[in-house]
């Protein structure tokens, strides 16, 4: 591992190497650091000299493997602690059970419900069908390691455009057709494996995710609360017990590599990074870990993720207060000849730690037998704060648990820039029509059907899918706003289940951007009929050494913070992904939230698609000039700094009084306007239903046409009603409702007044809607 | 016998995962299921207590997932074991006319099993049919309808009605139930005589159509079958996930009842059963 010079062998029957720091300088620091691939600052390194210095000793390898860990962005959050202290740690309310891999949540008196989303972004821009299914196996591991049995999986994802020609692609960058291609299938045989019905995500394109794709990847889980864990020992003497799949050199400094920047030599050097999945390792494992919760023979768990055993044993143990000792010969391996510290920091997949104690060893250990899941007593919990590791009865390894979890924590020099003088007002590059213009935001790529993704996901494995992301007249379904289940057997309460992000607002205007992901949660979970109870975010970002990029992030976080706060939504799980760069620039600012809504009565949920000719159709919102980052001005060619801002008084309001209304069974159909605006909201309800409708959009706000059928102005929904229900639904929503028009015919007409700005046959807007991805992936529905 | 004395065995192995909503739909019928996994059966690595015997079981219900991951051909590792540990007992079981149900990956064993289609004997040595790769070449979960073709020899539909069509949901990547070529048109008019055919994929008008109605190609639209005397259906599609209305897929759209259209066969198996023994 280190170079000449810079190491000496130690006396062992295995390999074993002290490091030398004490005595080296400036240059020969940030050699150790980078031949040992720990990706340490040269700050970071002269800690550890200091540290090592007072006890009078170098470290050997597998300790500053186990510090390169510990310390990297992946797992301490260095860069971005500080700022979301500020801003979103504080949220806090009674529904909030525990933080831990997961947050944990009130479901109901009896039940937990849990939640986390995180990025798996690096690995799948090298290895995207490996990449995307170890991310579903680690989320899944996440809400496991909590007592909850896994019930979702939400998957946003982030691609360059899928028609980039070849030759335009950075050099070591794979095409986004490949990518997306290998995602999808990774996805797609892991978590219909492993039983857990995908959901809810998103597919995005954008020339900024052409050399760093984004996968995001959520998970919900439901527990009894007698059932559920927390990630610490219960006490002194209890057993580590590592269950799981063995050990082996895939996934060898993963958390350093996607602390890092992508380069074209990235696939090259990286690939070991790279863990391999196994689900049907997996699936028994969920199985017996969830057995040995339910009987409560365990006293804590946590899942092995980024930084394998070098991270979990330590935070298990010192969690609870105590320190560990692990003797790692006794970890099984895939294959002879791991070095100690390989076999310490390996991220190797499917493997769970539990902690037992004596008592209940051998009912712990007679499970995962009859599930044919190996598990293995590697250490025992001890009362001092330290980490003590031996090998064939070598220590090899003995830090404080202070030094080592503690890490380093920054406050980074960032910039804040003044948003509206950032972007320029520019013009349209394009004249076109509006009939012409919606056809073609119908068919772009981030709008067009994504059946072709949401078909390869079994999406109703559990039985418990109540609304479905498709949703509509059997055959012709179109994209709802939130899916529902039914998680727990003897209540008909639901949990709504969406995601919500805005790159292109969040580039222009971070803060507003940070807001405008939070309206966008809300106005999709209350959609369906559900009140948002919580959510759980992944920020994607650039390099934070960066002050813009830092400064994006700041913001970002500001505004999601503000509003969650404003709304009273905890987010008691997150993640943050930074260093989203390759040689060809940053990925667009990406702040993710994963939203969480509950329904009283899923029987009582609402779908998007239109549902009788004669019903009347509302506006519920205000539409403003808001140009900025939408849709149609990415269609046209037009820029503007102006960018759909959130009254939270405003959002809070419509909210209460939407749901009032549909608690009153007033509402027959909903559906938010995001993307693509108003003129896309409707379609989308006129394809799902087979329906045509006619509005007149001469009763909104005085603007232009093009601005009041594709601005994406925040806090809007349109709804569906009865003509009986009208006055009814009117007073409910007194000033926030608009009539626009009515259900009827096999045409979407839109008009202003006596003229016709929009008329399209149901079959025409369907056709260009859901043809894209079919033609550009292949196969044919 | 009483419905709550019936032994309902709800099977898995690794892999498998759609158990719990198996056992639920019994469950909710009144009906005591139990969750066995394969070892408890054979008896390796089981505590005494955790040992089952298949002939106390009246059901066998060999519920959908990847067992062992399906990398070979669906279902046919989780087959392979069963021959190799349980032939006779299963032999037995089913000789006795008690009910075995195999529902998508389930249909996959109890084919590779040759349990289904059953046309030389109880259980042919090597399998007589394969339920083979989608056409599209890809995993589809979609809606699917399902027409009833029997003429009531399956005892899991007796209380269907002579071509009632029902929503039933598919999700699978090997759904194609082919025969040997040389013989195909043979077997299949076997099947008709012997009145083995109880499902086709059908379209919103009631009609036989391709994809993406019949989501895997399968000739003749065959979703599924049962063994000549009845008491073993095999099929791709998944009743247990609508066995309430608010899981079929356009239920926000109108409906008349609260009952999903799957409850109905778990409601004949067992009222079968229970008049039987």
């Amino acid at each position: 591992m280190a170079q000449e010079g810079l190491y000496r062998k130690l006396e062992a029957p295995f390999p074993l190497s002290e490091i030398l720091l004490s005595g080296a300088d400036d240059e020969q620091l940030k050699s150790i650091s980078s031949k040992s691939g720990t990706g340490l600052s040269l700050d970071e390194m002269k800690m550890l000299v200091d540290y090592f210095g007072n006890l009078g000793r170098n470290p050997t390898d597998v300790e500053l493997q186990s510090i390169g860990q510990a310390w990297s962005e992946h797992c301490c959050y260095k860069s971005s602690k500080q700022i979301l202290k500020e801003f979103v740690f504080g949220i806090d309310n009674s529904q909030v059970i525990d933080r831990g891999d997961a947050g944990v949540m009130e479901f109901d008196e009896e039940n937990a419900y849990s939640l986390r989303i995180e990025s798996h972004n690096h690995p799948s821009a090298v290895e995207p069908y490996g990449g995307a299914a170890t991310g579903i196996g680690g989320i899944v591991r996440d809400v496991l390691c909590m007592g909850c049995q896994p019930i979702a999986l939400i998957d946003p994802l982030f691609f360059g455009m899928l028609d980039t020609p070849v030759y335009e692609l950075p050099r070591g960058t794979k095409h986004p057709r490949y990518l997306f291609g290998g995602v999808v299938s990774g996805i797609r045989d892991y978590g219909n494996r492993i039983g857990v019905p995908t959901i809810s995500g998103g597919v995005f394109f954008d020339d900024s995710y052409t050399g760093n794709c984004l996968v995001n990847v959520g998970c919900v889980g439901i527990a009894r609360k007698e059932h559920l864990y927390k990630n610490r020992v219960g006490g002194v003497g209890d057993n580590l017990v590592l269950v799981g799949g063995r050990t082996g050199r895939d996934g060898i400094h993963g958390v350093t590599f996607a602390s890092a920047v992508l380069t074209g030599e990235s696939e090259t050097e990286s690939r070991g990074a790279v863990q391999l999945g196994d689900p049907i390792t997996k699936e028994p494992v969920i199985h017996a870990v969830l057995e040995v919760g339910r009987r409560g023979i365990i006293t804590g768990m946590k899942d092995l993720g980024g930084g394998g055993l070098s991270c979990v044993c330590g935070e298990l143990a010192y969690a609870a207060g105590f320190g560990v000792e692990v003797q790692l010969d006794r970890v099984p391996l895939k294959e002879e000849g791991l070095m100690p510290w390989e076999i310490w920091v390996s991220e190797s997949q499917e493997r769970m730690m539990l902690a037992v104690t004596d008592d209940n060893l051998e009912e712990v250990l007679h499970v995962f037998k009859l599930n044919d899941v190996e598990a293995n007593v590697i250490g025992r919990v001890i009362p001092e704060q330290v980490a003590r590791v031996f090998f064939e009865g070598v220590k090899i390894l003995e830090l404080e648990l202070k030094f080592l979890t503690g890490g380093p924590e920054y406050c980074r020099p960032r910039t804040i820039r003044e948003p509206s003088h950032h972007v320029f007002e520019k013009a349209p590059s394009r004249q076109i029509g509006h009939k012409e213009a919606l056809l073609e935001l119908l068919a772009s790529q981030n709008i067009c059907s994504r059946d072709w993704v949401i078909r390869q996901y079994d999406h109703e494995v559990r039985g418990a899918t109540v609304l479905k992301p498709l949703q509509g007249v059997m055959g012709h379904s179109c994209h709802g706003d939130a899916s529902v289940l039914k998680p727990v057997e003897d209540t008909w309460k639901g949990l709504a289940i969406t995601t919500a992000v805005n790159p292109w607002v969040t580039a222009i205007d971070p803060y507003r951007g940070g807001k405008a992901v939070m309206d966008e949660m809300c106005r999709n979970l209350v959609a369906v009929g559900a009140r948002p109870h919580s959510f759980s975010n992944c920020l994607n970002f650039g390099n934070p050494e960066i002050p813009k990029r830092l400064g994006e992030f700041h913001e970002a976080v500001r505004g999601m913070g503000e509003a969650a706060a404003k709304l009273d939504i905890p987010t008691p799980s997150g993640n943050v992904s930074f260093y989203n760069e390759s040689e060809s620039g940053s990925v667009l600012p990406t702040a993710v939230v994963l939203g969480v809504g509950i329904l009283p009565d899923v029987r009582k949920a609402i779908t998007s698609d239109l549902k009788s000719s004669g019903n009347q159709i509302y506006l519920v919102g205000r539409t403003e000039p808001e140009m900025g980052g939408s849709s149609y001005n990415r269609l046209v060619g037009a820029k503007s700094p102006l960018v759909p801002d959130t009254d939270l008084g405003v959002l809070k309001t419509s909210m209460d009084a939407l749901l009032s209304a549909m608690s009153q069974g007033l509402v027959k159909s909903c559906h938010d306007i995001s993307d693509g605006g108003l003129a896309v909201a409707i379609s989308e309800m006129c394809i799902g239903g087979q329906l045509g409708a006619e509005v007149d959009i001469e009763v909104l706000e005085n603007l232009p046409s093009e601005i009041l059928l594709f601005s994406e102005s925040n806090t809007r929904w349109l709804v569906e009603l009865t003509p009986s229900d009208a006055e009814k639904f009117e007073e409910i929503l007194g000033e926030l409702a608009t009539r626009l028009g009515e259900v009827g015919g096999s045409e979407l007409v839109i008009c202003s007044d006596e003229e016709i700005l929009i008329n399209i046959g149901i079959a025409d807007l369907e056709s260009a809607w859901h043809n894209t991805l079919w033609k550009l992936m292949g196969g044919s529905e | 016998m009483k419905l709550e004395d019936l032994k309902i065995c709800i099977l898995r192995i690794e892999g498998t995962n759609c158990e719990d909503e198996s056992f639920q739909a019994f469950k909710r019928l009144g009906a005591n299921p139990e969750m066995v996994h394969l070892k408890q059966l054979t008896g390796q690595d089981v505590l005494e207590t955790e040992k089952r015997d298949l002939m106390d079981f009246h059901i066998l219900m060999i519920p959908g997932g990847f067992s062992s991951g399906d990398y070979v051909r669906a279902g046919a590792i989780w087959a392979a074991r069963m021959k190799s540990k349980l032939s006779a007992p299963l032999t037995e079981f089913v000789r006795e006319g008690r009910a075995v149900l195999g529902v998508c990956n389930g249909f996959q064993v109890l084919v590779e099993m040759g349990f289904l289609p059953g046309l030389n004997g109880i259980m042919s040595s090597v399998p007589d049919a394969v339920l083979a790769t989608n056409e599209s070449s890809r995993f589809e979960c979609r809606p699917t309808l399902l027409k009833y073709e029997n003429n009531y020899t399956s005892i899991f539909t007796q209380k269907l009605k002579s071509g009632q069509i029902l929503l039933i949901p598919s999700a699978h990547a090997e759904g194609k139930l082919l025969f040997p070529p040389e013989k195909a048109e043979k077997i299949y008019q076997q099947l008709e005589d012997n009145d083995q055919i109880v499902f086709k994929y059908v379209d919103p008008d009631g009609e036989y159509a391709g994809y993406p109605w019949n989501p895997n190609g399968s000739p003749h639209n065959i979703a599924g079958i049962c063994n000549p005397a009845g008491n073993v259906l095999g099929m791709m599609p998944h009743p247990e996930r609508v066995f309430h209305r608010f899981t079929h897929p356009d239920w926000t759209r109108g409906f008349g009842t609260d009952i999903g259209d799957g409850r109905v066969i778990f409601e004949s198996v067992l009222e079968h059963v229970c008049k039987k023994f």
